[in-house]
Order: C-alpha cells, then structure tokens, then sequence
C-alpha cells in the first residue's frame, strides 16, 4: 500500500513537473523593436535596435546591473583596474562555451579587444575607449586571465565593458556565435527576428536549472506606437520598453496593473540655437541667437512646468542641466530650473534693446522678432511641446513657427547644411558617467550640435568647458571630476547654449502575464534581467 | 505582332525613364545620404567621418543608374542598406504576399463591384442602386490608411481592405457604363422583342461595356497597388507595400528604384494587357 502510494506520489510529480515543462517549452516572450537593426556585428551596434539584440544575445565580461547601477561579474569573475587607469586584468569563468559549442578563452577577448579598437572598424563601442591614440594590447596568461592595457588612462574604465560582447576568435560563425542568453534563430528582414534560447548558457539559478526560463523571444519591427499599444492590449505582445505620457494615462486608467513609472529618466528634452558663423541667415538673427540676453530670454519665457504637465502629463520634470537628477553622483544639486518669469526675459531682452511694441517684440534695428524650430515629424510630445513654446514666447512678442521634418531631413539641416534657426530634440542618455558626452562639449567636436567643429572656441565660456572636460577626462580621481563637471553644468545653465526644457520620466508597459520584471530607469527598462523573466501557463498556452 | 513590339518598346522606354525619375527624386530627396548615427556622441571624428563618407558612394546619379542597369541585366538587383539583404531576396520573400493581398482585393472589388452594378441595372432596382451607391459613395470617401486602422482594430484581416478600396470605383465606372450601355437602340430593341434579361446582358449589353471594363481592369490593378502601401504597412503585412515604405523612410536608392520599376512594369503590363485585349473589340464594333 505504501509502495503504491509512493509510487502514485512520483506519478504525479512527474505529471505535473512534464506539464510545467511542456508550459515553459512553449513559452515565447514577445515585444516590438522600432526600427530594422542595422548590424549583427556587436562591436558595430550604433542603433537601439540593434542594441537589444546585443542585449538578448551578447556575453559580457561584467554587467552593470540596471537596478542597483552596481557592476556585476559575468564572464569574468573578477576584474581589477590599475592604479594608472590604463590596464584592466581580467580571471575568467571556467568551462564556458559559445552558442554553437566553441569553448570560450581569454584568447576570445584579446580577439574581442583587438577587432573592436581596430580604428578601421569605427566601432562607436571602441571609440568609447578611444581617450588617446595608440594600440591596445591584450596579454593572454593562461587560459583564464587576460590583461588589457590602452595607451592612456580611462575614466570609468570596467563599466565601459557592460558594452562590450565578446565574440569568438575561432568559431565558423563568427560574431553569429554568442555568449548570451540567446541567438539569432531567423531574421525576416524588416519583419521580425528570432531569438532562440542558448543551450549553452553559462548561468544557472538557485536551483541550478540552466537560464533563461523563457525558450524564445519575437522582436517584431512596428514603428507605429499606437499598433504597438493595440497589441499589447490585446496580449499579442508582453511589454513595451518605453512609453509617452499620453499612452501611460490611457493604459493606466484601463490596466493600472500594466503602467509602470519607474521615476525620472537620463534622458533630457532641450532647445538649441543655431549659432554657426556660417549658417544662411540673417545678420541680425545670428546676433538674437548669440547673445546670452536672447537664450536666456527665451528660456525664462518657456513654461516648463506646463510642459511636464501638459506634454507629458506629470511624467516629467523640468530640466536644470545636460545631467538629469536621475544620475545622482553626477548632477550639480546646487542648480534649479529656470523659472518662467516674463518680466525677467523682457528685462534680458530690453538689454540688448529689444522693445515691445503692439504686441510684438522688436530689435534696435525694428525687425520684428520670428524664427522657426525644427523639429522630427512624427514624435507627438515634441510637436505639442512646440506649440507650447509657441505660446510662451507669443507672451513676449515672439512669434515662432514650428517646422516638422522627418528625421532624415532634420539631422540634415542640424549637421551639413546648417539651414535652421532653433531646433528642439531630445538627448538619450545611457551612461551615468558625463564623458560619455565629451563629443558635445569640446567646442572642436562635431556634435557640438549649436556650433560643430570649431577650429578654436567661438566663446571664453566655451573654451572654459572645453578645458574643464578634457581636465576631468585626464584625471582618475573622482572629486575632481565632478568638480569640474559641476562646474561645466554651471556654465550650461548660465548661458544656455542648449535651453534644457524637461527630463522625461521612464514610463513602460508589462503585461499581467510576463512575471519578475521589474522596470528600471536605465536602458533596457525592462528585459534587463532577461534570463530571470518568466511567462505565465496562460501566455504560453496561448503561443 | 507589330503592335506587341509597339507596346514592348514603349513599356521599355517608360521603365527606364521611371526608373531614372524615381532615382532622381530619391536623390534629390532631403536627408538623402544621412545616417541618424551621426549624432551619436560616443563617435569619435574619424568614425564620424568613415560614416558620412559611407553614405555617399551614389553621389553621381548617372553613374548610380548606369551601374544599376548594368548589374540588373547580370541579374543583380542591388543591395538594400536599409534592410541589409540583397533586394532580389527581400522581393522574392515579399512579393507573394502583396500578389495575395492584391489578388483578393481585386477578386473582392470586381465581384461585388460589378456584381451590384449590374444587377441594380438590370434588375432597375432603385433599392439596390441607391443603396450600393451609398456604400461605394462612403468607401470612397474613407482613406485607404483609416480602412486600414480600422481593420486592425477590428482585428479583421487585412486584406480585404484593398477589396473595399477597389470595390466603389468599379462599381461607380462599371454602374455608369452598364447605365449607358442598356440605353442604347439595340438593347432597347432586344428588350422589346422580349429577350429575356440575362440574354440581353450577356449578348448585347456585356458585348459593348466590355473594351471599357478591360480598360478599367488595368486601372483597378495600379489602384490595388497603392492601396497596398498603406495596408500592409498599418496591417503589419511583410510584402511590396509595407518595404516600400520602409525603403523611402530611409531613403533606401536601390530598393526605391527597384521597387518603382516593378510598379510601373505592372502598371503598363496590366494597362497594356487591357488594351490589347479590348482593341480587337473596339474594332469588332466599329
């Protein structure tokens, strides 16, 4: 009787553990990507999606965990920086294999290494690493140990490898063969793309069953949001990454289970003035635009609490500075936005002998003040945050036309033809840490968006940026890197070369079905623990 | 035989200006040339530059198109940078499923399209006229886009939208020519002889709108073809349409003119076809 009873026990774990199975082996996670990637190569990866697959499929050697922004042991199991700044040792996890079966050497990180500083390739990871010119040098000891030593120190050295996928110095597959928890199965081009799980996944949980629990993942390209929203609705998709306000809301008052605010973002929403000598306008605008009176008239006069409130209702905040009080460490506490204020931008103003007249804003030689901002066609919180300006600056006599343009067009007129008056765009922000932006700064850069590639700095201030970046980019020690970027944000805020209008909160979307997610802040919001996700039986039944 | 080579050369000589045309004003296009990485700050200058210079390898039009008849008459149809496969093969995935959805929604629109012209003509039911008159009326004021939406939101397939963009203009052009075509002495004389009314449709009326109806087959495929853009593009169908889109969002040379080449190599098969077909006719009238 025992016997059978026992027997009976096992019957029916076994049942229940085959159907658990049988559940999770049909389980497919899916979610859209917004545009075609355009590489597969993940030392070429420039676009967001193209990102996510290096994301869903790449090893790393350490992984900055998005949640408690603390570095994370993968592949390497311990990593130390030199006291220099410009070599990091690595000991690596034993017995780790390639998707395809190729076993993983510190041979395929001196590999890694050296393809990605390859100047030929122009990796936007590599040239992450980039502080200096010269070589990298990657020496193998062993196996398992690996050092790597650059030409010159460079700040935050160990987080700049949560981008960096190791790709395989041997396998037939190439950069096809990965480290992560899944692999390119299909890709119908301009589609979808099908991630299939890594059977030679290194982690493993707890309870040591072999990560990740989800068998598959179908990233479908939809570039229209509200289709997105429709289908995730519908349950036809389990999450979107990234949402506006307006999508929020409405979600939230239907599902308020599905809407997350993970609080405010890296990303920042700004306005600049096209300030390059030689862009074809008009004398007198040239002068409105560069003059600090003008920016800062401008700025006092835009209603940035009504932005947040309105454009992104109450899921942003008004920004202060390139910086968004998101990265605590790095944020100048000291600064607070610009107040809207009329009187103070008509006194700016009135110092540089604009007056108002009938209702309309003049300059000393009686030209009416009016100008355009450009801005990406498409993007409704922009175009609303446009007509909003449009309004604020209508207060003081300003009239403001607002051009939309699709993207293409407008990164034209921003970057080679220079034929625009204001534009207003957003900056996405992964990195915590600001010398990831030294390519806006320094005035000789050429994403020094409202003056590129100057020969010498236009202004004293911005030759002050320029030192005070280059200072903090030559020195390891950290309080006197956020010295001077504190004081770069100060020099920010006094003459707003960008007119920083709101940061953004991170907003996404999860269905009931998708279990142990937990959005974040920082990108990806939300698969950045992918291997830990789970699909209900219900949305696994339903694949 | 004559008026074959006619028409082969005349569709040749449209296909190459089409194509240089659409090249033209691809090139022309602003943002032609223009890669959003650009403003990726991690970018150093020389990576920025090896972009930009990457961008403009068909900087001289004449020389982009005479490479690209050269390589298409090799059978290589050029590479798309937008979706990083050879166009051939993106065509070939995609080029069933647009057929698919173009074949329904011809099907769809003729049948209902001419079905309901003809019986509210001849059946002179003014219940069936006015109502179908009605419906083709609001089809035809609805844009192929909203149809779209709706269906998607409707979770109704896709394809039948093309249908429904194809149907009012058959039926409004077939209903007119069915309308002129009965009131003609040799109809009217049939009728009063006292044949009966599918007798007189097919031997005396069918006989008369038949040039035209050939003609407005022809028309009805290119108004499937551009209905096809924004339905499979908002229905998320993979085909012609939904790559077309995406090659012009991101100015995308070699797809766009492939592209435009096989519409209008269709255009003129099918107004081709049509004419062919219904000259005898017209001829056999006179």
């Amino acid at each position: 009787m025992r016997r059978r009873l026992i027997l009976s026990f096992l019957l029916i774990a076994l049942l229940v553990n085959a159907a658990a199975v049988r559940a999770q082996a049909g389980n497919q996670l899916r979610f859209c990507l917004g545009s075609e990637p355009k590489t597969f190569d993940p030392l070429l990866v420039a676009d967001d999606a193209s990102e996510t697959v290096r994301y869903l499929t790449g090893g790393v050697l350490m992984r900055l965990n998005r949640r408690s922004q603390q570095l994370e042991p993968e592949l390497a199991t311990s990593w130390r920086v030199t006291q220099k700044g410009n070599a990091i040792t690595f000991m690596l996890r034993e017995n780790v294999r390639f998707s395809d079966g190729t076993s993983f050497s510190a041979e395929d990180v001196a590999y890694t290494m050296q393809r990605l500083m390859d100047p030929a390739l122009h990796s936007p990871t590599g040239d992450s690493f980039r502080s200096s010119d010269g070589k990298v040098l990657t020496q193998v000891a062993g196996k398992n140990r690996i050092t790597i030593t650059f030409s010159a120190p460079i700040v935050g050295l160990d987080k700049l490898f949560d981008q960096v996928a190791i790709v395989s110095a041997r396998s037939p597959q190439k950069e096809r063969a990965v480290l992560g928890p899944y692999y390119l199965a299909e890709n119908k081009a301009g589609s979808y793309l099908l991630l299939k799980r890594n059977s030679n996944y290194w982690k493993h949980d707890a309870a040591g069953r072999q990560l990740p629990y989800i068998d598959s993942v179908r990233l479908d390209i939809q570039q229209n949001r509200d289709i997105e929203m429709l289908r995730l609705t519908r349950g036809e998709i389990d999450f979107i990454n990234s949402l506006n306000g307006e999508y929020f809301d409405k979600l939230a008052a239907r599902a308020p289970q599905m809407a997350f605010d993970a609080g405010v973002s890296l990303d920042s929403e700004e306005m600049w003035f096209n300030l390059v000598p030689t862009a074809p306008l008009p004398d007198y605008k040239k002068a409105w635009f560069a003059s600090t009176n003008f920016r800062r008239a401008i700025s006092a006069s835009i209603h940035r609490d009504d932005l947040a409130r309105v454009v992104f209702r109450g899921h942003a905040r008004p920004a202060v500075s390139w910086i968004s009080p998101a990265n605590q460490f790095w944020f100048n506490q000291r600064l607070r936005p610009h107040a809207f204020d009329r009187n103070v931008a008509l006194q700016a103003l009135g110092q540089d002998g604009f007056r108002l007249q009938n209702g309309v804003l003049r300059d000393r030689g009686g030209h009416a003040v009016e100008f355009s901002v450009i801005t990406n066609a498409g993007n409704k919180d922009r175009e609303r945050m446009a007509t909003m300006i449009q309004q604020d600056l209508g207060g003081i006599g300003i009239r403001l036309n607002v051009v939309t343009l699709d993207f293409p067009s407008l990164i034209e007129r921003i970057t080679r033809s220079f034929n625009y008056e204001a534009c207003l765009l957003g900056l996405v922000n992964d990195d915590l840490d600001p010398n990831a932006q030294m390519n806006v700064w320094l005035s000789s850069a050429e994403n020094h968006q409202w003056n590129p590639s100057q020969k010498a700095p236009a202004t004293a201030w911005e030759a002050e940026i320029d030192g005070l970046m280059r200072a903090q980019a030559a020195s390891l020690d950290v309080k006197k890197r956020k010295q001077a970027i504190d004081r770069v944000q100060q020099i920010v805020w006094e003459q707003e070369p960008f007119i920083y209008l709101v940061n953004k909160d991170a907003l996404s979307a999860i269905s009931a079905g998708l279990h142990n997610a937990h959005p974040v802040v920082l990108r990806p919001q939300v698969y950045w623990n992918i291997d830990q996700l789970t699909l209900g039986t219900e949305v696994a039944r339903n694949r | 035989m004559r008026k074959l080579v006619k028409h082969a050369g005349r569709m040749v000589i449209v296909l190459l200006l089409g194509g240089f045309l659409g090249a033209t004003l691809v090139r022309i296009a602003p943002g032609y040339g223009v890669d959003e990485e650009e403003l990726d700050s991690r970018l150093s200058q020389e990576s920025l530059q090896a972009l930009r210079q990457s961008q403009v390898h068909d900087r001289n039009l004449a020389s982009f198109y005479l490479r690209y008849w050269a390589q298409l008459l090799h059978g290589n149809f050029g590479f798309s940078v937008a979706l990083h496969e050879p166009v051939r093969q993106l065509l070939a995935e995609r080029f069933p499923e647009t057929l698919k959805s173009i074949g329904m929604g011809l099907a769809i629109g003729w049948m209902f399209g001419l079905g309901l012209a003809t019986t509210a003509v001849m059946a002179r039911s003014s219940v069936i006229d006015v109502g179908a008159s009605l419906l083709a009326t609001i089809l035809l004021c609805i844009p192929a886009a909203v149809l779209a939406l709706l269906f998607v939101i409707a979770q109704a397939p896709g394809r039948l939208v093309i249908g429904l963009v194809v149907f009012p203009k058959i039926f409004h052009y077939a209903r007119n020519l069915l309308v002129r075509s009965v009131a003609l002495p040799h109809v009217l004389t049939a009728r009063a002889k006292g044949l009966g009314g599918l007798r007189v449709f097919v031997w005396h009326v069918l006989p008369v709108a038949a040039p035209q109806l050939f003609a407005l087959a022809g028309v009805s495929v290119c108004i499937a073809f551009a209905a096809a853009i924004p339905v499979e593009v908002l229905c998320d169908l993979p085909g012609i349409g939904q790559l077309a889109w995406k090659a012009a969002l991101s100015r995308d040379l070699e797809l766009l003119v492939n592209l435009t080449m096989i519409v209008t190599l269709i255009t003129l098969l099918a107004n081709s076809a049509a004419e062919l077909v219904a000259q005898p006719m017209r001829a056999g009238e006179v």
